[in-house]
């Protein structure tokens, strides 16, 4: 299939992370062009393009950003590059190959948002990229595209907790605070850092920029289904020939995907279950599997959700109970413990699940854990806890007879 | 702001619009379990604890976190919801101790209390999966942490970074095996012990109080605290173990919004021992106990000795009705009365919540009495005292002059020492430093029959009525008639 590549064009390009091979290649080109331009009518571009948030949640962009309308200034931008989730490693794949990629479109989206400042919270692993960012950030600077003209963007890391990537943590985290999830508000607003509206975007969304405002709102409307327009990066991980990541349009037929960009399941052997959008999306068996595309309404439709794009693909050798004994390890570990369900149920879910993959069980161990899972469910201040509960379900409902 | 009208369960009620449901049913004395909201920190909604059906909404939803509106309809004893907060009191207690009978908090710990109303299921988890924390943390400035009966609903460290301003209270670690911890010795800026009130369980207690008595034992008066002119309102609580002295087992903050919302410093909190200890209990002359009608009959010989040059001295201590009675004392003796104005002014108490630099409860009082308060004319007065009455005031006096002193405890330079009530042992009205008239009354009963010092100075003048109050409510009144309407 032949389509743009919005963010990945200058993957394959030897140092394309530097400014100059950048520059060459076409970026900040029509920068001063667009700068030029009123804010409104780029938001309305981006209205237009159907962008939808690629940090995992998919809401439309244009219509977060007209939250802002309205809004006193200083505002801010914050760019979530904590990615931390299990099975999803697209954004910095984006950091390592096209920094200024990143840089273009938060100047971008600064101009359209009327924010004078735009902070990237990084996730405290990432080492290499920060620095890497870190440098692509330094020549900006030295060049004068980054600065008193035009905004100021600071890069901070974070100290290394999943849950600073949910939007309210990160800022709280931002503001020098324990990474906890805010209260939702009760009725739609922006966020606010330091007290002041601010909008928070995923890497991948902030980089799908420059492509629109250069191509137009038609261009990437063009590219994949009517709800879910444009690209994603998919990433493929687990039991494939080939992972990685891949930028594909929105709409592919997840196997196809499997078999045509990750070269097929490892030693010919037939597919189990996928997780199709990272951790936190419900597993899929390969029947379900079977007929399922890759978009929003797609995944929905297959009974999971579309998330990050990030594909755990298993083969049939995989025991399903060692899988969500791992996963669950995880979200135990990642719970920020706030809330009463999600902290003591994500740990308990954990034991239990363990001790059944130790094959030590309590009698009751089934149930408990089912009601576990509705007691996290939409009882919590975040999405992690229904996260957990939806990850528990989906493998209770697709494989119970490994379970029982 | 206006009022809208709700029902919850059988309930209609009225309240301001926009009000959080939780207050709401607080208020009207409705029952809903709850950790981690509390009226004086903003709603967190972290224990999930206090969740409710709305009519229209699919999900229960926190109260603590719902403003109220027009006609909303909640419900919190149907099947369903009732099977909620079980399963999250279920989860809640899934990491405690479950130690009750060793838990200085037993008989006011929501714990326990709400197990007795939505719990009650079977344990589903072996006391051997439990996690295991530190049972004994000394905090810092008298406060412990047990771990383990943490439910992690923040109130303390939203206390501390909230109110107290010291933020040295945080959550460490992660999910399950979160811990709150101290950041340094922790102070909370002199704020510390607060938070024992706001821990909704056992976790955080006062070494102070610790295992002292258990607090179905004790009794409680409402009182206010005198360690300086804030006046904030406290529960005095003490007990009298069969037999044994009537004995002050804590102070805690009694909510006031006008004057310190629901705290109190430390200071302030652990000044009742000094009401235990140490105290002025009979009447002493030249240093030796001696009987009341000795000491009267010497006293009385003195006052009526028109020889002698009088003066009397009064601190900003005492109750307005006990300034009041040694100002009609001294005008029926015709002895010059003075009040102190300089003393206990301690700049550095002095901070930006409650504490301020007057340690005095009452100077407003005292002024308001017209007690006169000049150093000077006070000072030349003294100069020429033969016999110093002196209330409490405890002014450096010249050799020259002999001290009749009347106060709760004992003094080294005093010729002769009568024994009154302390605070804690009577009732009274102080004016604090923004001039809002507070009463207290404490109940403290001693072996020693220990007089309020209105009831002394009566007893001395034969007058009755100086022990009844609504004596002292006409006198005071007619003293400074900006009091009508305000005792
Ligand atoms: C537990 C949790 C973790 C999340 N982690 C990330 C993350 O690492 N990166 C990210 O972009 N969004 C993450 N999100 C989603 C963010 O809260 C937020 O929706 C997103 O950054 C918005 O950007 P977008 O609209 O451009 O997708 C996470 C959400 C939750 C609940
Ligand atoms: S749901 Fe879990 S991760 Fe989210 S705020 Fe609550 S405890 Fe933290
Ligand atoms: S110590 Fe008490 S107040 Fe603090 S979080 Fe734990 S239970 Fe809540
Ligand atoms: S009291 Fe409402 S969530 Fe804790």
């Amino acid at each position: 299939m032949s389509h743009d590549l919005v963010v990945s064009a200058r993957f394959g390009i030897a140092n394309s992370h530097t400014l100059i091979v950048a520059q060459a290649h076409g970026a900040y080109t029509q920068l001063s062009t667009l700068l030029a331009q009123p804010p409104q009518s780029l938001v309305q571009t981006v209205i237009d393009s159907g962008l939808r948030g690629k940090g995992g949640g998919g809401a439309p962009t244009g219509a977060k950003w007209q939250l802002l309308e309205g809004q006193a200034k200083p505002r801010y931008l914050v760019v979530n590059a904590d990615e931390s989730e299990p099975g999803t490693f697209k954004d910095r794949h984006i950091i390592e190959h096209d920094p200024h990629l990143l840089i273009e479109g938060i100047l971008l989206s600064c101009h359209a948002l009327e924010a004078k400042a735009a902070y990237i919270y990084m996730r405290g692993e990432y080492r290499f990229w920060h620095d890497r960012l870190q440098s692509a950030l330094d020549e900006a600077y030295g060049a004068g595209i980054l600065g008193a003209h035009s905004c100021d963007i600071t890069l901070h890391r974070g100290a290394g907790a999943y849950i600073c990537g949910e939007k309210s943590a990160l800022l709280e985290s931002l503001e020098g605070y324990r990474g906890q999830p805010r209260l939702k508000p009760h009725r739609p607003e922006p966020e606010w850092l330091w007290g002041r509206a601010t909008i928070v975007n995923n890497v991948e969304t902030i980089a799908s920029i420059p492509y629109i405002l250069y191509k137009g709102a038609q261009a990437y409307r063009a590219m994949g289904t009517k709800e879910s327009a444009g690209t994603l990066l998919f990433g493929l991980s687990g039991h494939v020939n080939r992972p990685g990541v891949y930028e594909l349009p929105f709409g592919m037929p997840l196997l196809e995907v499997i078999e045509t960009y990750g070269g097929g399941i490892r030693d010919g052997r037939a597919l189990k279950a996928v997780i199709p959008g990272g951790a936190s999306t419900p597993v899929l068996t390969a029947e379900q599997a079977k007929n399922a595309t890759l978009s929003y309404e797609g995944m929905k439709l297959a009974g999971s959700a579309l998330g990050t794009g990030g594909m755990i693909i298993m083969d049939e050798s995989t025991s399903m109970v060692d899988a969500l004994d791992n996963l669950l390890a995880f979200y135990r570990h990642e719970s920020c413990g706030q809330c009463t369900p999600c902290r003591e149920g994500t740990h308990w879910a954990s034991s239990i699940v363990h001790d059944i993959a130790r094959r030590q069980p309590r009698s009751d161990a089934l149930p408990t854990l089912k009601n576990i899972a509705r007691t996290i469910n939409g009882q919590t201040i975040c999405v992690f806890g229904p996260a957990v509960a939806d990850v528990i379900n989906g493998f209770l409902r697709n494989f119970p007879q490994e379970f029982a | 702001m206006s009022n809208v009208t709700l029902r919850i369960d059988e309930h209609t009620l009225t309240a301001p619009k926009g009000s959080l449901l939780i207050q709401v049913m607080l208020d009207n004395g409705l029952s809903i379990p709850h950790f981690c909201y509390h009226e004086a920190l903003e709603a967190d909604g972290n224990c999930r604890m206090c969740m409710v059906e709305i009519e229209g909404q699919k999900r229960p939803q926190i109260a603590c976190n719902t403003p109220i509106k027009e006609g909303m309809i909640v419900r919190t004893t149907t099947p369903s919801i009732m099977q909620t907060k079980r399963a999250i009191l279920e989860l809640e207690l899934r990491n405690h101790p479950v130690d009750c009978p060793i838990c200085d908090q037993a008989g006011e710990c929501s714990l326990q209390e709400y197990y007795m109303e939505v719990g009650l299921y079977d344990a589903h988890v072996a006391k051997s999966d439990k996690i295991h924390k530190a049972k004994h943390v000394d905090l810092g400035s008298h406060v412990v942490l047990d771990q383990e009966r943490c439910v992690l609903c923040q109130r303390c460290v939203r206390f501390v970074h909230d109110k107290a301003k010291s933020a040295d209270l945080v959550v460490t670690g992660r999910g399950a095996t979160s811990v709150i911890s101290a950041v340094g010795a922790f102070t909370g800026n002199g704020y510390a012990m607060n938070v024992v009130d706001l821990c909704p369980v056992g976790a955080l207690t006062s070494s102070d109080f610790r295992f002292a008595q258990r607090v179905w034992f004790l009794q409680s008066d409402a009182s206010i605290c005198h360690g300086c002119a804030r006046g904030c309102n406290i529960h005095l609580d003490h007990h009298a173990i069969k037999g044994g002295i009537d004995t002050l087992y804590r102070l805690r903050p009694r909510k006031n919004s006008a004057v310190n919302g629901h705290f109190m410093c430390d200071t302030g909190r652990i000044s009742y021992k000094s009401l235990n200890e140490n105290r002025l209990l009979e009447p002493h002359v030249e240093g030796h106990a001696t009987s009341f009608s000795h000491t009267f009959s010497l006293l009385r010989r003195t006052l009526d000795d028109k020889s002698q040059t009088i003066v009397a001295l009064v601190s900003p201590h005492w109750s307005l009705e006990n300034l009041a009675s040694v100002k009609l004392f001294c005008a029926r003796f015709e002895i010059p009365l003075f009040g102190a104005h300089e003393a206990s002014i301690e700049p550095s108490f002095a901070d930006e919540w409650l504490r301020v630099a007057d340690r005095a409860p009452n100077r407003a009082g005292l002024e308001l009495l017209g007690i006169d308060v000049s150093p000077h004319a006070r000072d030349r007065a003294l100069s020429r005292a033969q016999v110093v009455l002196d209330f409490g005031h405890d002014a450096t006096l010249s050799s020259m002059s002999t001290r009749y002193y009347f106060g709760t405890h004992p003094h080294s330079d005093a010729q002769m020492q009568l024994p009154v009530a302390a605070y804690s042992e009577e009732s009274g009205h102080l004016i604090n430093c923004d001039n809002i008239v507070q009463h207290y009354s404490g109940s403290v009963k001693r072996s020693e029959p220990l007089l309020s010092l209105h009831a002394l100075l009566g007893l001395l003048v034969m007058e009755g009525a100086w022990a009844t109050q609504p004596f002292w409510h006409a006198t005071l009144i007619d003293m400074a008639p900006s009091l009508e309407g305000r005792l």
